[in-house]
């Protein structure tokens, strides 16, 4: 295993940080900008700490001191601009590649940051003697894009008024976005925190609130938080605004946060977040690790929940009334998982990237454990089941996922996981749907080390590492001891070896260090003469995202005289296990027939094979597996299933087998499970689905009234008048739940000419008459926005004659009344919204199919001015949705066009997301089909998305990637022109082949060409890298050439593009380069693309935050300090060569180690010099390549 | 030609054009008009008769009023005379007991009215006499017992002292009342959204027609969380109509939090209360104090503190 062995952390940097002060003393909410100073207190580890590296995106670095003494510092980010230069690549493969490599190349995790700071010399000899250093860093923010969000309603009255906030946001390890630190998880310091903010707003920050102060002219005040408990920056977060203040009336340090005027809504939402307390400590046995937790709602949130150190960040949309009944449990599960968070993830907190799933999974688990407690078994059942079948169905779609993946070497060739276009070396590389999918299998693998272990060993694992954190946290300036706040794979499971004695490796193994999931297909047959029953178990591991399983499987069969559990060994080669039965297939003597849960009943046992004294057979019903199981067995015994055993798991399964079974008796066994009412709420529901399709698969035998409307008016319409829904009481839930499915389930019901039948039609719509709520508790937006729903279902396409345009006068009758509803709903909820706009919600989506249907004509300018900003945003995501369905359908590149200026230009963060989202789930088009959307223009705009529009935010530029890939695949888009190197020479083999990168993906996790090839330049720009490149020209080709791919680079670069030089230069192979000079010089390896020299290339030109002394800074960036001697690589001065490039971009890190370099090339010094200015000069004077620099942007330092 | 009486006429004429005009408007104030005019001219005739060739038109004016007062007097008291001894109708009598008690000489009577210089009045024009306004009937009026003396007044209007069934029998039939109500209320609304469509802006579905279901238009708000998450006052309204004792323990816990202070060590405890535990408003009597950092006084500033 590849495992470390011993669990002490080491830390990449060569220091130890030890506290940090942040104290932003103004926020201006007009400009949206921020001013601040941050102080870290750090210890050197090494000797000689000349240079610090941390993290910062975005912020405007005034100065830099250490120990008072001004320090000279360079800034510089890679992820601003991914691939530099308009090069013609346009492969998602190399952007993949070249966004790792920047990412990584300003990872915390691998020692490296943004800013460089050079300590000044004179604190060197202090170094040695190991004293503390203080890093004073003055900083502001301008407007910034990510990292902070600024909410500034534009009404009248003062800012408080109004409810301006701002908020901090990321995800995973954002906080370099607002302010300059170690912007890691496993870096843990104490901390200070002030926040100046106007005299009539909060600032609700991490730690406890020691005092608040008001600032001499009495307009403002600052709010002094310490954080005493070691905590990682990614774990600081900051919410500003007029917030009302509750004290939770049941625990006095809990204190909540909403926006004015929603206080009435935060006490009811929050009477309830003690049981969660108690809950988690009970069963944790350990006190919540802080002494205060605070809650905030903010407006615009960027997810629905976000942890940090004794306070969470909610979206203002969890809140509720009393009168809302679907919102409650949701809301109670966000605030039961932040609570979970809080213990794992934010005061334990990880130790690298690769044990990120063992705190997704503890916390996962835990709230598992609160929502067995809260919901009870059945909804617990039922969430893994449902999580489960999520995990299965990506896995199997994308082709897996890792939990903890090991990098051996930090090898690019390595790729654990050649099926995704993404790296998961590293979280911001991470495509949202697959981070999701990620925290799911975590918590699914912890409960299956849980089934392994019992629950209880499992608490105590959990109860040690809380007790070694707090221990840890509480020994003051030891910071080697807080190490122990730290969690990783190896500690973890090393607990659970020592807490539990048992050896979970095979397990952590199959699921953790290994994708992909089980496929089981199973069947069976009953040997009468052995009474025996012979299983096959077949496995499916050949297919993307499925593992081969062996070991136990557990298996159940419900047999006449009761039910029995066998355990299975599933092997190699073994597929069929004969079980014997107990029971003999007579049926003559009429018995109850006891059921696993030791209940008896009786049944109809008319239905069975006569012969065998099967009721029904359950593969693995424990989930103890991550599979997926396909089995068979006969309709009956589904039906038997269904009825009888009580698992909610088992009967859901069943009703999706019954699917396939349209006959009167599957019929019969929904309908009675429909109408028990001791049958859980959730499988009635599926139920219903599972009726409509049944019954309009056997439409031409079907008897009797549609299906369900008789269950419907039995259960609630009135006695008297059945036409009559009872007037809405919706005290019990279970009854509210199915009342609401019924009408949705119905309206899928089809008669022979596929329409919907008047009855069901006319049934719904007097639901919609005969509503009323005036009697109820609770709020109808919900069930009214359902029966909308229900009218959406119902509809079918319009009989179209000649592709006219749709008019008014054409409109059918039965979709006229479909209208006249959902336009009265919408325009009633003008007057009297709904809560969360449920009802404009489902409107919009009528009206959407209504279009889809060809009943009115398709246009999208409603739509467009429901998405808006401005309006909800359920309402808003619902059109948008609706815009991108309509720009799939019709093709519209106009629409596609508001979109993605959409997505460049909306304040709310979320809804950029969805956009994109949305847009890869119902791409345009995809790369297999044709398309006019499908242009060069597209695909540049596209591209300058995730390249450089998105650098502030990872998920969006992760959406963007997800997006580039649905609609183009991982090789060069089709719809562009060849490259200019269209052909390739192949002199090992003689021949010309066309360019590799051209050619449609048939590998694609191998970007690179074979290296034996050759470019044949069939014009001469691409070689147009100009003299400018030529900088560090040195000597002549063979020679050089070869020694260059010996040579180890000279610094330590960045991994990620150390991966990528050694992919290129790995070949030690000759091949020729054709220029106009030299014909026939031998080069090394040629890389695919001349993009990606200007990649590197480019490193050069990255924005640095220009410092107090620009000349100094200046200075740093383009000819840092001493004389720096000339890279060591050999080049061929005129040679248009690639490799130039590639080394050039090391450049600036080689002045590090210009010492250890002495005797290389001084010749060619002066030529680098020069052309580094040149090329510096050309900078300035094409400044728009920067302008999505925010260092550069403007500031506030006049 | 300064006749009084062509000048009473005069004046009578533009009198009864004003008069005229305005008693379009109702027969009692044209008969009080037309009684006045008559006044008038008895007055002017009077004045004539004892020599005047002119008069001022606020004299005659005074001297019509005079004479007003003084016929009204003799009625009131004649009436007065006549009801004092138990009749109804007054007598001669009662008049000549009347203006003796006013001092005047009523002998002198039939001498002044055969004197020879009188002018003789035409009769004033006829106006129909004030029609007094036909009170509402509703239903039959009851007629007297028999042990009512006829010449009692007649019984009101039976409405007036017996309960009449003003509405119909309600219909207690369930299905007719959700029908109405339903319909009812779904007319309203669409009476009020159509409205708001037509006096707002809109959007339509249809190209070709526009008035087809008309949407009202969507418009952005600045804060849009508000509206869809705070319950509406109708729902409010119902939330209170529905439970009212929970609204009154809702009342309570906002006053704990607000009011109510526990101290530091209460508060410790408090995250160990077993679940479903002690309710604030138990705690509400200790009168203790919060102790919330948020909730302190914000302190003033001290020393100048240096950045």
């Amino acid at each position: 295993m590849n495992r470390k062995k011993d669990k002490g952390f080491e830390s990449p940097r060569p220091y130890k940080l030890t506290h940090q002060v942040v104290c932003i003393n103004n926020i201006n909410f007009q400009r949206k900008s921020v001013i601040g100073y941050v102080e870290l207190t750090i210890f050197p580890t090494v000797v000689n700490l000349n240079r610090i590296k941390l993290n910062s995106k975005q912020c405007r670095i005034y100065r830099v001191r250490v120990n008072d003494l001004e320090a000279p510092f360079i800034y510089n980010d890679p992820t601003l601009e991914v691939c530099h230069h308009e090069a013609k690549q346009r492969n998602l493969n190399y952007f993949s590649s070249a966004y790792t490599a920047a990412v990584s190349a300003v990872d915390p995790d691998t020692g490296n940051g943004e800013l460089s700071i050079k300590v000044p010399s004179e604190l060197w000899k202090q170094g040695d003697e190991m004293k503390v250093l203080k890093v004073y860093i003055e900083f502001s923010l301008d407007q910034p894009k990510g990292g902070l969000h600024f909410v500034v309603p534009d009404v009248e009255g003062s800012l408080a008024e109004r409810g301006a906030h701002v908020f901090s946001f990321g995800y995973q390890n954002s906080t370099r976005f607002w302010f300059p630190c170690v912007d890691s998880f496993s870096e843990l310091c104490t901390w200070k925190l002030e926040f100046t903010v106007d005299a009539a707003m909060v600032a609700v920050s991490c730690g406890d609130l020691v005092e608040t102060i008001y600032t001499h002219d009495m307009r403002k005040k600052t709010f002094h938080y310490m954080l005493p408990i070691p905590t990682a920056a990614p774990n600081i977060s900051l919410a500003v605004g007029p917030f009302e203040i509750l004290v939770d009336p049941y625990m006095h340090e809990v204190t909540h946060f909403c926006l004015p005027q929603l206080l009435p809504l935060l006490k009811h939402t929050m009477s309830y977040l003690h049981e969660v307390f108690e809950f988690y400590e009970e069963i944790l046995t350990c006190r919540y690790p802080y002494s205060c937790f605070k809650t905030v709602f903010v407006d615009e949130a960027y997810v629905q929940v976000a942890s940090y150190a004794s306070m969470s960040i909610f979206s203002t949309n969890l809140l509720h009334s009393g009168l809302i009944i679907d919102q409650t449990p949701a809301t109670r599960r966000y605030l039961a998982q932040a609570l979970a968070q809080q213990f794992f993830g934010c005061f334990i907190s990880r130790m690298s990237w690769s044990d990120e799933w063992v705190l997704k999974g503890i916390s996962g688990y835990i709230y598992g454990l609160y929502l067995k407690k809260t919901f009870g078994v059945n909804e617990y059942r039922h969430w893994i089941k449902q999580e489960l079948d999520k995990i299965v169905e990506y896995e199997l779609k994308t082709g897996g996922v890792l939990l903890h993946p090991t990098f051996t070497g930090g090898k690019e060739k390595d790729n654990p996981t050649p099926h995704l276009h993404f790296s998961i070396r590293n979280p911001h590389t991470l495509s949202w749907e697959y981070y999701k999918m990620f925290q799911c299998k975590a918590h699914l693998v912890m409960r299956l080390i849980e089934n392994r272990i019992s629950m209880e060993f499992m608490l105590q694992v959990f109860n040690k590492l809380l007790s070694l954190a707090s221990t840890a946290s509480s020994q003051k300036y030891q910071s080697h001891m807080w190490s122990q706040m730290l969690l990783s794979t190896s500690g973890f499971l090393k607990s659970i070896s020592n807490v539990s004695g048992k050896d979970i490796g095979p397990l952590i193994k199959q699921w953790v260090d290994q994708s992909g999931v089980v496929k089981f297909f199973g069947s069976f047959a009953f040997n009468r003469k052995r009474n025996v029953l012979e299983l096959e178990i077949r496995q499916d591991c050949t297919s993307s995202g499925t593992q081969k399983y062996v070991g136990p499987i557990k298996v159940t069969v419900q047999e006449l005289d009761g039910s029995f559990n066998h355990t299975l060994q599933i092997e190699e080669n073994s597929l069929k296990h004969d079980i014997p039965c107990h029971s003999k297939s007579r049926r003559n003597k009429k018995k109850k027939i006891p059921l696993m849960n030791g209940e008896e009943v009786d049944m109809d046992l008319s239905a069975m094979d006569a012969d065998s004294p099967l009721l029904w057979i359950r593969i693995d019903p424990d989930m103890s597996i991550l599979r997926k199981v396909e089995f068979e067995q006969a309709d009956f015994m589904w039906q038997y299933q269904l009825r009888y055993e009580r698992d909610v798991v088992a009967q859901e399964e069943a009703i999706s087998a019954l699917e396939v079974f349209p006959t009167a008796a599957s019929r019969l066994a929904l309908t009675d499970i429909l109408e028990q009412d001791q049958c859980f709420y959730r499988v009635r529901m599926q139920a219903c689905f599972c009726l409509a399709k049944i019954a309009n698969a056997m439409v031409s035998t079907w008897t009797g009234p549609p299906a369900m409307k008789s269950l419907f008016t039995r259960m609630f319409c009135c006695k008297s008048c059945p036409n009559i829904v009872k007037t809405n009481n919706f005290i019990n839930f279970q009854s509210y739940f199915l009342q609401k499915t019924m009408p949705v389930a119905m309206a899928l019901l089809r008669d022979i000419h596929n329409l919907c039948p008047k009855e069901v039609l006319n049934f719904i719509l007097d639901l919609i008459k005969y509503n009323d709520n005036r009697k109820n508790k609770f709020s109808d937006n919900y069930y009214r926005a359902e029966l909308i729903d229900a009218l959406t279902n119902s509809l079918t396409p319009a009989i179209s004659v000649n592709n006219e345009v749709r008019t008014v006068e054409s409109l059918s009758a039965d979709v006229r009344l479909v209208l006249e509803e959902v336009t009265r709903f919408l325009n009633m909820e003008k007057l009297l919204p709904s809560y969360r706009n449920t009802i404009t919600v489902s409107c919009l989506r009528a009206i959407r199919m209504l279009q889809k249907n060809g009943h009115l004509p398709s246009d999208p300018s409603l739509f467009k001015s429901y998405a808006e900003y401005g309006h909800f945003v359920d309402v808003r995501i619902a059109a948008l949705e609706a815009v991108v369905d309509y720009t799939r359908v019709d093709r519209s590149s106009d629409e596609l066009q508001w979109l993605l200026d959409m997505v460049h230009t909306d304040p709310v963060h979320y809804v950029r997301h969805k956009i994109l989202s949305m847009l890869s789930k119902n791409p345009p088009f995809t790369k297999a089909a044709e398309s006019c959307l499908c242009n060069e223009a597209l695909v540049d705009q596209l591209w300058k998305l995730m390249n450089s529009g998105t650098s502030h935010d990872w998920r969006l530029r992760c959406d963007a990637v997800n997006l580039y890939h649905t609609l183009f695949g991982l090789s060069r888009p089709s719809c562009l022109p060849l490259p200019e190197l269209g052909l390739v020479l192949n002199l090992k083999e003689k021949k010309a082949v066309l360019n590799p990168t051209i050619k449609p993906e048939q590998d694609a996790s191998v970007p690179e060409p074979p290296p034996e090839l050759v470019f044949v330049s069939c014009k001469e720009e691409p070689f147009q890298m100009k003299e400018e490149l030529v900088l560090s020209g040195v000597a002549l080709a063979p020679q050089g050439l070869k020694r260059k791919a010996d040579t180890p680079l000279a610094s330590p670069p960045e991994p990620g593009q150390v991966l990528q030089e050694e992919t290129v230069f790995k070949g030690p192979v000759k091949s020729r380069f054709p220029t106009q000079e030299e014909e026939d010089i031998d080069m090394d390896t040629v890389h695919d693309s001349q993009a990606f020299i200007y990649h590197h290339l480019n490193m050069l030109e990255r924005p640095s935050t220009p410092g107090r002394e620009p000349p100094v800074v200046e200075q740093q960036a383009v000819m840092p300090t001493p004389a720096p001697p000339a890279p060591p690589f050999v080049k061929e001065s005129s040679a248009p060569s690639r490799h130039v490039g590639v080394h050039q971009h090391h450049h600036r890190h080689h002045h590090e180690h210009k010492k250890k370099k002495k005797k290389h090339k001084h010749k060619h010094k002066h030529k680098h010099k020069h052309e580094s200015k040149g090329k510096e000069r050309d900078k300035d004077r094409d400044p728009h390549v920067f302008g999505s620099s925010p260092a550069r942007s403007p500031s506030l330092s006049d | 030609m300064a006749d009084p009486a062509v000048m009473g006429s005069a004046s009578l004429n533009a009198g009864t054009r004003t008069g005229g005009t305005k008693a379009t408007t109702s027969p009692a104030e044209n008969y009080y008009l037309a009684r006045r005019r008559t006044l008038q001219v008895v007055v002017s005739s009077l004045l004539t008769e004892c020599g005047f060739e002119s008069s001022e038109k606020a004299a005659v004016e005074t001297l019509t009023e005079m004479m007003q007062s003084y016929i009204t007097e003799v009625g009131r008291c004649a009436k007065a005379n006549c009801e004092h001894t138990a009749r109804s109708t007054p007598t001669l009598s009662d008049v000549v007991i009347t203006l003796v008690e006013m001092g005047f000489n009523v002998d002198t009577l039939p001498v002044y009215a055969k004197r020879s210089q009188r002018m003789v009045i035409t009769a004033p024009p006829v106006t129909n006499a004030p029609v007094t306004p036909k009170a509402l009937v509703a239903g039959q009026k009851r007629t007297h017992p028999a042990y009512i003396p006829s010449h009692f007044p007649e019984f009101p209007d039976p409405h007036t002292y017996i309960k009449t069934p003003t509405f119909r029998e309600p219909v207690s039939d369930y299905q007719v009342v959700r029908e109405k109500a339903a319909s009812q209320r779904r007319d309203v609304e669409r009476a009020l959204t159509r409205f708001m469509a037509k006096t707002g802006e809109t959007q339509s579905l249809f190209k070709d027609d526009l008035t087809a279901f008309p949407l009202i238009a969507a418009r952005p708000s600045s804060i849009p969380y508000l509206s869809a998450l705070l319950p509406s006052e109708l729902e409010l309204q119902m939330l209170e109509e529905t439970d009212s004792s929970e609204q009154d323990e809702q009342t309570d816990t906002e006053n704990n939090s607000n009011i109510i202070h526990d101290d530091a060590g209460a508060d410790k405890e408090n995250t160990v209360l077993p679940p479903g535990g002690v309710v604030p408003t138990v705690k509400t009597n200790d009168d203790n104090m919060i102790d919330n950092p948020y909730l302190r006084p914000v302190k003033k500033p001290k020393v100048r503190r240096k950045k």
